[in-house]
């Protein structure tokens, strides 16, 4: 991995509030090269950090630096960021195709040039395929995938991706967390946000955990894991056949327990890693049909900020 | 900042185009023509009978005229400008696309300026083929002569165009700056100006449709009350004088709506 010495994002008692609300309290941190987790329950603070980092926001209080340059009021930076929003908003009568390459002419490239950006993108994210298919008629994941090739498109040195993995289902999951790992080895740096530890940890081995505003810490992975292992980790699936996978996980020693939802099955299990990587060599083989999108809730991850705010 | 604002005209105005506003923007312009269809139907098949105001009777370009003054310089380009105006910016935040936008190398102030370009591109494109359609249904009416007026159907076009700019300014400005935009729009234009044109002083100068008058090259109707009452306290600025008053207020609100947008912040719902 080509890793510059220098931070990629330096904060110093950044702090953002709405109102009464505070979104972000006097937050130091320093981000360093490469790929770092931001790991945190909904509501916790992640986007707001984002929204900030990448100048969406404007801080109430201290100061921050992307790239060692100050971000608001600065788009000339934008073009060495990539962002990837976490909200499911587009343009949806257009292509694919037409608006990553009308996105990238913002940034100054040419009609062609713009063109072959977005045809490069696109193919990195596994879309080429349906690039000339109105973005209206995308698929959960396509969507998702669509969002990355905007965001890299114009090979930006940083990509800040808000919750990439959301909604996808196990194969499309694998792939993108692959392409994390090779756009970093490629010497992008790369700041990924999720709910869910063992989408950041199959990624990156550094993160930083968020709650009610605050970094509650930052450094290596392992021992929040061994914390988060002590409790049950809850995945939601939207399959075509929940029963036949219901009769399949039954008989996982991992398994805690399941319901059955509209469309969909609710899994506990004891060991997340063991479980996901079951439910990809299924979805990879199709034996049980389509499984169309994979959900966790944040309510093993709730559990362990509690316990590490309270301890 | 010219460059960034056309990148986002070219990306915006497709979308303007066939955007939902568009359809609302079909009905309000399918009105006019609508309506000189019918008069002209009603026309070539009752012989007799010819419009009139008040009992007075009305030619083919006198009521062109009225048309254009009362439909489209007094309704139609100030609701456009309203309706599109105030959401320049907001669409995009509604719909949460702001954020594509905000986070390229483009100032946001680029964002504005392009989106008004491609709204002022959009209502003309859709604006003008209305009013020419009704040029060619009412004008004949009454023995007009198409060719001979066409000079002042120009003078039309572009007074519609300068409208078209002047009300798109003032609101953009208002939905950069101002909570609750749309309602502060209809009150500007469906209580304000209607109602301060009618009184003597300085606060008519408040107005956009104070400085459109004056280009209308069409005499309007002294036969009804208000009109009559206009007349006694008509106060018309010089043609040089409208133009130039509509481009200082064309720069101010949209230079003032530039420095909103880029000082403001949009936090988009979850």
């Amino acid at each position: 991995m080509i890793e510059s010495a220098a931070p990629v994002v330096v904060t110093s008692h950044l702090s953002k509030w709405y109102g009464q609300v505070i979104g972000l309290n006097d937050v130091t941190v320093t981000v360093p090269a490469g790929i770092t987790g931001l790991l945190g329950p909904n509501g916790a603070g992640k986007s707001t950090f984002l929204k900030l980092i990448t100048g969406q926001l404007k801080p109430n209080k201290g100061e921050i630096f992307i790239l060692g340059e100050r971000i608001w009021g600065n788009p000339a930076l934008y073009v060495r960021i990539g962002f990837c929003p976490e909200q499911d908003a587009f343009y949806e009568r257009m292509t694919g195709i037409e608006w990553v390459s009308a996105l990238v002419r913002l940034n100054g490239a040419g009609e062609r040039e713009a063109d072959e950006r977005a045809h490069r993108a696109l193919e990195a994210v596994d879309l080429l395929d349906a690039a000339g298919k109105k973005i209206g008629a995308y698929s959960k994941g396509m969507r998702q995938r669509v969002k990355m090739a905007q965001a890299l498109a114009h090979d930006p040195e940083l990509l800040i991706l808000d919750e990439p993995l959301s909604g996808l289902d196990p194969i499309a999951r694998r792939k993108t967390i692959r392409l994390i790992k090779e756009w970093a080895r490629s010497g992008k740096s790369i700041i990924v946000s999720s709910h869910i530890l063992h989408e950041i940890e199959s990624m990156t081995s550094n993160i930083l955990l968020i709650n009610q505003g605050r970094i509650v810490a930052e450094g290596n992975v392992h021992q929040i894991r061994e914390l988060i292992d002590t409790h049950p980790h809850t995945v939601s699936i939207r399959a075509d056949q929940p029963r036949a996978l219901a009769r399949e996980f039954l008989a996982a020693d991992d398994v805690l327990s399941l319901r059955f939802e509209e469309g969909a099955i609710v899994v506990q299990t004891a060991k997340p890693d063991v479980f996901y990587a079951r439910l990809t060599e299924l979805a990879a083989s199709g034996e049980l049909g389509s499984i169309h999108e994979v959900t966790s809730p944040d309510d093993n991850l709730q559990a362990v900020f509690q316990y590490l705010v309270t301890t | 900042m010219l460059a960034s604002s056309a990148r986002v005209f070219d990306l915006s105005l497709g979308q303007m185009l066939w955007s939902r506003r568009s359809v609302f923007l079909g009905f309000l312009l399918g009105g006019p023509v609508v309506l000189a269809a019918a008069i002209q139907l009603v026309t070539a098949t009752t012989p007799f009978w010819r419009f009139s105001v008040n009992g007075a009777r009305v030619s083919g370009p006198g009521l062109f005229g009225m048309m254009i003054w009362l439909l489209y310089i007094r309704f139609i380009v100030p609701v456009l400008g309203v309706f599109y105006g105030t959401a320049l910016i907001a669409d995009e935040v509604e719909d949460k696309t702001i954020t594509y936008l905000f986070t390229r190398p483009v100032r946001r102030g680029a964002v504005l300026l392009g989106k008004y370009l491609a709204y002022l591109a959009c209502t003309t494109l859709l604006v003008l083929p209305s009013v020419v359609l009704v040029y060619f249904l009412i004008v004949p009416l009454g023995g007009g002569r198409v060719g001979e007026l066409f000079p002042s159907l120009l003078g039309d076009l572009g007074m519609l165009v300068v409208g078209l700019a002047a009300y798109g300014a003032v609101f953009a400005w208002v939905g950069a700056r101002l909570r609750r935009p749309l309602v502060i729009g209809l009150v500007f234009v469906l209580g304000w100006e209607p109602s301060i044109l009618l009184f003597p002083g300085y606060l008519k100068r408040l107005t956009v449709a104070y400085y459109l008058q004056a280009l209308v090259p069409h005499a309007m109707p002294q036969d009804s009350a208000i009109g009559i009452l206009m007349q006694v306290f008509r106060e018309v600025p010089t043609i040089a004088t409208s133009l130039a008053s509509l481009a200082v207020i064309v720069a101010v609100t949209l230079w003032s709506a530039v420095r909103a947008v880029e000082e403001r912040e949009y936090v988009l719902d979850q």
